[in-house]
């Protein structure tokens, strides 16, 4: 089989909750986020082409690792490739997770068997145009509520993921926003579990795609913690450089 | 200059202002009696019999007729005595000349110290400027040089020339290496910091936890200016508990908090730097101390080691929430170094310790990991540590002998440590010879040379400990026997580029190919065969390590460019081409070989593959050695870290490990985080300060040299990309 893949981290102790894993990064995206890290993956070309035989073998022969996580790009543009690997990886007995835009619920409807975390990027409160501000397409809203009733309804744990960037989302409007979102969804049932957890993310402009965002300065520590504090449901963590969750 | 009169008509020499602060007329006299008296010395050093009157009546003379021609205003001593060293010279008196020459340093460099600027102003990170430090450089050159002088020409050209390097060598004929001492000796026998109790008071065994924390600490303090390198206590957390019954979680805790800040504030040290100090932490009662009874406020109890499981456990849990906190400021302790001991019960019944240990590899990288559980580090049956730079050093436990250090009989304790490490040069080694047959011949006689360099350092530390002369280590307080068994100690040969040798040897790094990592392991098999013959020919320890070689991986590379140009450009690593530019302006150059067996730093391999690799030679490297784990990430996830410390402890032959996470402090807001940031992501200032792991210890960049500094930008990190 053939797949575009960028690169692998063969192991990284930050991508995946309490376990090393490896990295599979897929090329291809369907946004057009302007706060990107990872926008040099954005096309399918060529130079990411690979065979998967190949992927399994950088896998199977690394025993320092617990899970396999598959991010992007999109993952989900590839869904055979993941499932492909998904079923290689548990068959290792590893634990296998993607993370996702949540903008292709059909794929993930196929992808969620295999999954033990799903982590999920809301960027912004679910209208039309505050996310179109930040993904620079237009959003396909319903398939990320249908995406998100799928992982709330799911075995594998989720982790919603909003990276906070100043100006654009760091406010109550659009916290209360997602808040109401994940509640009509079934987050609180999960997160009464530690099934569900949401992660606000340190917006890192020197490593943006678009000069607008380059521009913008990161979110202090204390604006995450203020943001976290907007939230009335359970389980908010954040992640930021100067900040971590012992300590 | 006009001479005055009277000198010129009588053809008279010029006053001398000597040395020792006085001017007299000069007298040729002296030259006689001084050449007579300082050339016994080639005798004592080089069985070569002094010099004789007649000869030395001649040269004074000639001396003297030359001082007359050169019309001087005045004379000083330095100047006669370099007069005389080149008349020795010229008459062939190569072996007078070193035993009579001066040793010093040129005024400019005197100049440049107190600015602290040019001779080896980067050499030991862990030197920071100060006054202390500016005089121990003066101290060191000095020392340096003479000890060249003292021994013999083989051993010193050797040295020079950069087939062996002899570390530490500004200490050569005054302090042995490292030590891990027994704390038990004193809290039985209580502490005098100076060795005799004439200079310092004298206490009585520690009554109180507070005082035995103190005692602990001056403890180190005071043996490190007997000792070169890293002053540490094995076994701390189980000698330690008998102190903390009773106490509450809050008391442990401040008492652990005092020790972390009394290692790191006691910034007395040769030359005003902090003890180099490291603490083994058990996380309980391993398993030959459950019976052995326990000593402390001077006497040995009825109670057992074992019954103090508890105390043990709740201190390292407590010892290791102090290095989290960190300090006042949230800045990381880098000493004494924590070194967490690994055994499959802890991993079963001492979770908690564990994750603690990740918790801190995850915040500052501080941890150390000593892995006990693979069946070469002797288990459950022995005594073991890793001292210092990773040097590691065990006592297995058959003999009666080990029994009576067991159980404190007369004062029987553990002392465990190095006398002197001798690193040789591998690259070297491989360029003078033409095939492996050549290359193992040649090993063998830079082996034999470091031998030799070794029982010459062996000999004259036994004279120096025998005199009294290393008075904290040759105490004996109360008739005790002595603190350290100065004839114990190993004597440890290093190596620096076996990864660059195997290049020349086979066209493959050690990463590239299997060939490579066979013939390594090869080369260290015979290493570890040759050293086994030194033990039975000697009847000493020897132990062959992987080398800290922070300045020497550097030193070698130079030398090599200096004499072995044509394949030490293709095989050194670094910046080439700046430090070629650099070449005649500094020694401070961007090059290195690859430490030890260790894989080139940069190598794009995953870690399990470098795992793989490096794992094959510790259990050869009984003398020391580590695998290094360079974090990329800011904020590491410690559960993950405890996973993969788990199957490196359980399932692999790793015996030592760290994991380095680089942090960047802003001192203009205060930020501290993890990665290098050249302006600081908060305020974007440029007032910042990068640490990270040396070799084996954290240490601020900016006080590294250029090719650790170059080896800091190569490394080769875990993470490509957040």
């Amino acid at each position: 089989m053939i797949l575009y893949a960028a690169e692998v981290i063969p192991i990284s102790f930050s991508d995946y909750p309490k376990e090393p894993c490896c990295v599979i990064f897929l090329a291809g995206c369907n946004f057009n986020c302007g706060y990107c890290q990872n926008w040099k993956l954005k096309k399918i070309s060529k130079e990411y082409e690979t065979n998967i035989e190949k992927i399994k073998e950088m896998i199977s022969k690394n025993n320092l690792i617990t899970a396999c996580k598959i991010t992007g790009g999109e993952p989900l543009l590839q869904y055979e490739v993941v499932i492909e690997i998904g079923k290689f990886v548990k068959s290792l007995k590893l634990k296998f997770g993607i993370d996702t835009n949540a903008s292709l619920p059909n794929a993930l409807r196929k992808v969620i068997p295999l999954l033990d975390l799903i982590s999920i990027d809301i960027k912004a409160a679910l209208n039309r145009d505050a996310y179109l501000k930040i993904i620079g397409v237009d959003p396909p809203l319903s398939s990320i509520k249908e995406s998100l009733e799928i992982a709330l309804k799911s075995n594998a744990y989720v982790d919603i993921r909003i990276p906070v960037i100043p100006g654009y989302n760091d406010d109550l409007e659009t916290i209360r926003s997602i808040e109401k979102t994940l509640i009509e969804l079934g987050y609180e049932e999960k997160a009464e579990k530690n099934m569900a957890s949401i992660t606000l993310l340190e917006f890192v402009p020197e490593n943006a795609h678009f000069e607008e965002f380059k521009k913008l300065r990161n979110p202090s520590l204390e604006d995450l913690m203020k943001l976290k504090s907007f939230f009335k449901i359970k389980n908010v963590k954040i992640s930021h450089r100067l900040y971590s969750n012992y300590g | 200059m006009v001479k005055n009169t009277t000198e010129v008509l009588l053809n008279k020499a010029p006053p001398v202002r000597r040395s020792d602060g006085i001017i007299e007329e000069f007298d040729k006299e002296r030259i006689v009696r001084s050449l007579i008296k300082e050339t016994k010395l080639a005798e004592i050093l080089f069985g070569v019999p002094p010099i004789k009157e007649e000869e030395a009546r001649k040269i004074a003379n000639e001396v003297e007729e030359d001082i007359k021609k050169m019309n001087l205003k005045f004379l000083s001593g330095p100047l006669i005595r370099e007069l005389v060293s080149v008349k020795l010279l010229e008459k062939g008196y190569h072996i007078y000349r070193n035993v009579y020459t001066r040793a010093g340093m040129p005024l400019y460099d005197v100049y440049l110290i107190d600015l602290s600027e040019g001779y080896e102003a980067r050499e030991n990170a862990n030197l920071q400027p100060n006054p202390e430090t500016f005089h121990k450089k003066k101290a060191d050159f000095l020392s340096k040089e003479s000890y060249l002088l003292m021994m013999p020409l083989r051993i010193a050209d050797a040295h020079l020339k950069g087939d062996i390097h002899i570390h530490d060598l500004e200490y050569w004929g005054t302090r042995p290496f490292c030590q891990d001492h027994d704390l038990r000796y004193f809290f039985y026998y209580g502490l005098m910091p100076d060795g005799t109790g004439t200079h310092t008071s004298v206490a009585g065994p520690a009554k109180h936890p507070e005082v035995a924390i103190l005692h602990a600490a001056k403890v180190l303090g005071a043996a490190q200016t007997n000792f070169a390198g890293g002053q540490g206590f094995f076994n701390f957390t189980v000698f330690m508990a008998p102190y903390l019954r009773g106490l509450d979680d809050r008391k442990i805790h401040q008492l652990a908090q005092m020790f972390l800040y009394e290692m790191t504030q006691l910034y007395v040290a040769r030359g005003g730097q902090p003890v180099f100090s490291s603490i083994q932490i058990e996380a309980g009662v391993p398993k030959i101390w459950q019976d052995a009874p326990v000593v402390y406020k001077g006497k040995i109890w009825k109670d057992r080691y074992g019954d103090y499981e508890d105390e043990v456990h709740k201190f390292a849990l407590a010892l290791l929430d102090e290095y989290i906190k960190g300090d006042a400021v949230g800045k990381m302790f880098n000493f004494p170094k924590p070194e967490v001991v690994q055994r499959v019960r802890y991993w079963k019944e001492k979770e908690d310790v564990m994750l603690k240990a990740a918790q801190l590899s995850a915040k500052f990288g501080s941890t150390y990991y000593d892995n006990l559980i693979p069946s070469y580090r002797g288990g459950e049956d022995g005594v073991s540590c890793f001292q210092c730079c990773a040097y590691s050093f065990s006592e297995d436990g058959k003999s009666e002998e080990f029994k009576k250090k067991l159980y404190f009989e007369d004062g029987a304790h553990f002392s465990m440590g190095g006398m002197q490490v001798i690193t040789i040069n591998l690259p070297r080694i491989a360029y003078k010879s033409k095939d492996e047959d050549e290359m193992y011949e040649i090993l063998r006689e830079t082996m034999d040379i470091a031998k030799e360099a070794l029982l010459l350092k062996y000999n004259i530390m036994i004279r120096q400990y025998e005199k009294g002369l290393i008075p904290f280590a040759s105490q004996r307080p109360r008739g005790a026997p002595p603190a350290v068994n100065i004839r114990e100690l190993v004597l440890i040969i290093g190596f620096v580029g076996m990864n660059e040798m195997m290049q020349h040897m086979t066209g493959y790094e050690l990463h590239e190919h299997p060939e490579a990592q066979k013939l390594a392991l090869k080369v260290l098999i015979e290493m570890d065969r040759i050293k086994d013959e030194y033990i039975k020919e000697t009847g000493l320890k020897f132990a062959i390590a992987r080398t800290p070689a922070e300045s020497c991986a550097q030193r070698f590379a130079i030398t090599d460019l200096i004499h072995y140009p044509d394949y030490a450009k293709k095989y050194v690593k670094g910046d080439l081409e700046k430090a070629l530019s650099l070449w005649r302006e500094t020694t401070d150059l961007p090059i290195y070989y690859t430490n030890g067996s260790h894989v080139n730093v940069s190598a794009r391999i995953p870690l399990y593959e470098r795992m793989r690799i490096e794992e094959k030679f510790f259990p050869i490297l009984k003398g020391g050695n580590i695998f290094h784990i360079w974090l990329g990430e800011a904020n590491p996830d410690p559960e993950a870290i405890l996973k993969l410390n788990k199957k490196i402890a359980m399932e692999s032959w790793i015996g030592y490990w760290s994991h380095t996470k680089d942090i960047t402090l802003c001192t203009s807001c205060g930020f501290i985080g993890g990665g290098l940031y050249e302006n600081c992501p908060i305020c974007h200032s440029k007032e910042i300060k990068m640490y990270s792991r040396i070799t084996g210890y954290y240490q601020e960049v900016d006080s590294w040299n250029a090719a650790k500094k170059q080896e800091l930008k190569d490394r080769y990190r875990i993470k490509l990309s957040e």
